[in-house]
């Protein structure tokens, strides 16, 4: 279903990941090309986050291989790994932006570390990301005092402030409002128009689903299902991911045994 | 076979939680079959299910029988949804409180602790010093600040305190060395004590309250938000940007702030001699110099590095291991300034034989 004629930007062969004895990827491969948006999805529970941990080094692998930019994922010490990290942004589900540092700091805390820039230029690349993201007034607050969606917002420009060829999104539009929610799928999609920068989504959203991915990546009780373009999946017949996407309940929600063990007398 | 005596009960209409928590002395019945007469009832809730559940577990359990009469096909149906295979996950109590099992599980969590401890601290080390040579993952300024949080702001309790210690020490001691008429011997002995032991030890207990707490609050915090993760995954190590600053910000200001300490609490023997001994200023600096030795100096140095290397090694680890929300960074604080105070004080005594 991969069409083997793209450029990949991160390949994943036969990725397991256990936590002590329970396996929650089984076996993962799969590639994520150059200036998509790919969308990892499936229900709660199917391993999408631990997916998302294992590509970016969170996670150590128990077996299987992650190459980004055919460099392959390592230790978080590992120079080469760091190297390639700087060129990756990751969206947080709760923003994890500093609290002890404003907005403008987290935003500038990429670019001190990891260039030589003068300051004017780094304060005018913070200006510029927020305005990318729609917050100019923010860089002097604290992130307690953004709400829910400016957070995700800040988070989003400090994943941008390196120009990342790279960006990982882990649930967007979790607890968010349908209305902001969206908002920040029409950020992503003006994002990808404008710097033409790969971005990999985990999300459980329907709507943000079909109205962002190029690509879907379904997985089902930590195993891959379905990969491949979004319309191919929709126009499948039967199975887990037309479930999915029909919103079908799930079967055998409730398990009734037929051997009761009780001694009943007259039921009404 | 022996006839075993029934007992009829009529549940009320509603079997609720309210008639669960008056009747639960039912699940103490043990000698005869039971009937539950639910032809009144017309709704039961969770406790009502989970009541009749336990009721027939036990009835099995002790070779009776629970036999429900007239129940409604819907309250059977609810009844079927609890049915589900429920298996105690806990081993059988004789094997759990064995002496072998338990110990063998206090000891392999010590190992665990140990291990931990001792990879936070060599991570502290070597992020801090040759680690150095590979990345400086740290704040502009991040040490200036540090210095001034955990120094300067704790200079003021900290010399106040060991001034008052130092009168009160002097004050003991005088009464006691007046009786003999050894007064002038005031002066070394306070020199003494404060330069080698109290000195350090009231500084560093003092800095395990403030700085200790404060910094497995902090690390704690931002790894419970995710924060931690957030650095690694902008490939910023975590501890060099959290716990190297403090690290050499107390590996410099401790030194000093134990020196100022000392010079405090010698300063309240001073007055205690002046005012209460009636000795002259000249004797008294006289009989300290005398008496006090290039040795007990080093020692009282090397131990406020020690233990201000000790101070930030316990907070950081116990910030480190936090798994959880807020009441576990209350608990891992709480833990981290006493285990530091414990620790201090441990080393200390391990010092007096050494140094």
């Amino acid at each position: 279903m991969l069409n083997p004629l793209k450029k990949d930007i991160v390949r994943i062969n036969n990725l397991v990941v256990k936590y002590g004895e329970n396996t929650i990827l089984n076996d993962i491969s799969t590639r994520f090309y150059s200036s998509e948006i790919r969308v990892i999805l499936g229900t709660s529970g199917c391993g999408k986050t631990t997916l998302l941990k294992s590509i970016i080094g969170l996670l150590k692998p128990f077996s299987g291989t992650v190459y980004i930019e055919n460099t392959e994922i390592k230790d978080q010490d590992d120079p080469e790994t760091v190297k390639i990290l700087k060129k990756i942004g990751v969206l947080f589900q709760n923003g994890a932006l500093l609290g002890s540092m404003t907005v403008g700091e987290n935003v500038a805390l990429p670019l001190q570390m990891h260039t030589n820039l003068p300051d004017s230029i780094i304060k005018e690349i913070v200006q510029l990301k927020l305005a990318q993201v729609d917050l100019p007034n923010a860089s002097e607050l604290y992130p307690g005092e953004l709400s829910g969606g400016m957070k995700k917002r800040a988070a989003l420009a400090r994943a941008l402030a390196l120009d990342p060829p790279l960006l990982f999104c882990d649930e967007p539009s979790a607890g968010l409002d349908p209305v902001t929610s969206a908002g920040l799928d029409e950020l992503l999609l003006k994002i990808r128009k404008t710097l033409g920068i790969t971005i990999i989504v985990v999300t459980h959203e329907l709507l943000s689903i079909e109205k962002i991915a190029d690509n879907i990546t379904f997985l089902s009780k930590g195993a891959l299902l379905f990969d491949g373009p979004l319309k191919d999946a929709l126009a499948l017949e039967k199975g887990p991911i037309v479930d999915f996407f029909k919103r079908h309940e799930p079967k055998n929600k409730f398990h009734l045994s037929n051997t009761t063990d009780f001694f009943v007398e007259n039921i009404k | 076979m022996v006839s075993i005596s029934q007992k009829i009960i009529t549940i009320p209409p509603v079997l609720d939680r309210n008639w669960v928590e008056q009747s639960n002395s039912l699940l103490c019945e043990r000698n005869r079959n039971l009937i539950l007469d639910l032809s009144k009832t017309v709704r039961i809730d969770s406790a009502g299910l989970c009541f009749i559940k336990l009721l027939n577990l036990q009835c099995k359990n002790s070779g009776k029988k629970l036999i429900l009469r007239n129940i409604s096909s819907d309250h059977l149906n609810l009844l079927k949804t609890c049915n589900f295979p429920f298996q105690d996950k806990e081993s059988p109590d004789s094997f759990k409180n064995s002496f072998f099992v338990s110990t063998g599980d206090t000891f392999i969590k010590f190992m665990n602790n140990s291990v931990h401890a001792l990879s936070v601290l060599t991570e502290m080390l070597y992020w801090g010093t040759f680690g150095l040579l590979k990345k400086q993952d740290f704040k502009r300024g991040a040490l200036g600040e540090q210095m001034y949080q955990l120094g300067y702001k704790a200079f003021g309790i900290v010399t106040l305190l060991s001034f008052l210690i130092g009168i009160v020490l002097s004050l003991q001691s005088a009464m006691q060395l007046r009786n003999f008429g050894a007064g002038i011997f005031l002066a070394p002995l306070i020199g003494i004590t404060m330069v080698r032991e109290m000195g350090p030890l009231l500084t560093a207990i003092i800095l395990a309250g403030r700085t200790g707490s404060a910094t497995t609050a902090e690390i704690a915090t931002m790894g419970v938000g995710e924060e931690l993760d957030a650095l690694q995954t902008m490939g910023i190590n975590p501890i060099q940007f959290a716990v190297v600053p403090k690290f050499w910000a107390i590996s410099i200001t401790m030194p000093i702030l134990s020196i100022l300490a000392t010079a405090a609490g010698i300063l309240g023997g001073f007055f205690v001699a002046i005012f209460y001994l009636d000795l002259s200023s000249s004797i008294f600096w006289g009989e300290l110099s005398k008496h006090l030795h290039l040795r007990d100096l080093n020692a009282g140095f090397i131990k406020s590095v020690v233990f201000s290397w000790l101070i930030i090694w316990i907070g950081s680890y116990y910030g480190l291991r936090v798994r959880g929300g807020a009441e576990a960074v209350g608990r891992e604080t709480t833990a981290s300034v006493v285990t530091g105070i414990f620790i201090i004080i441990l080393a200390d005594a391990i010092f007096s034989f050494i140094l």
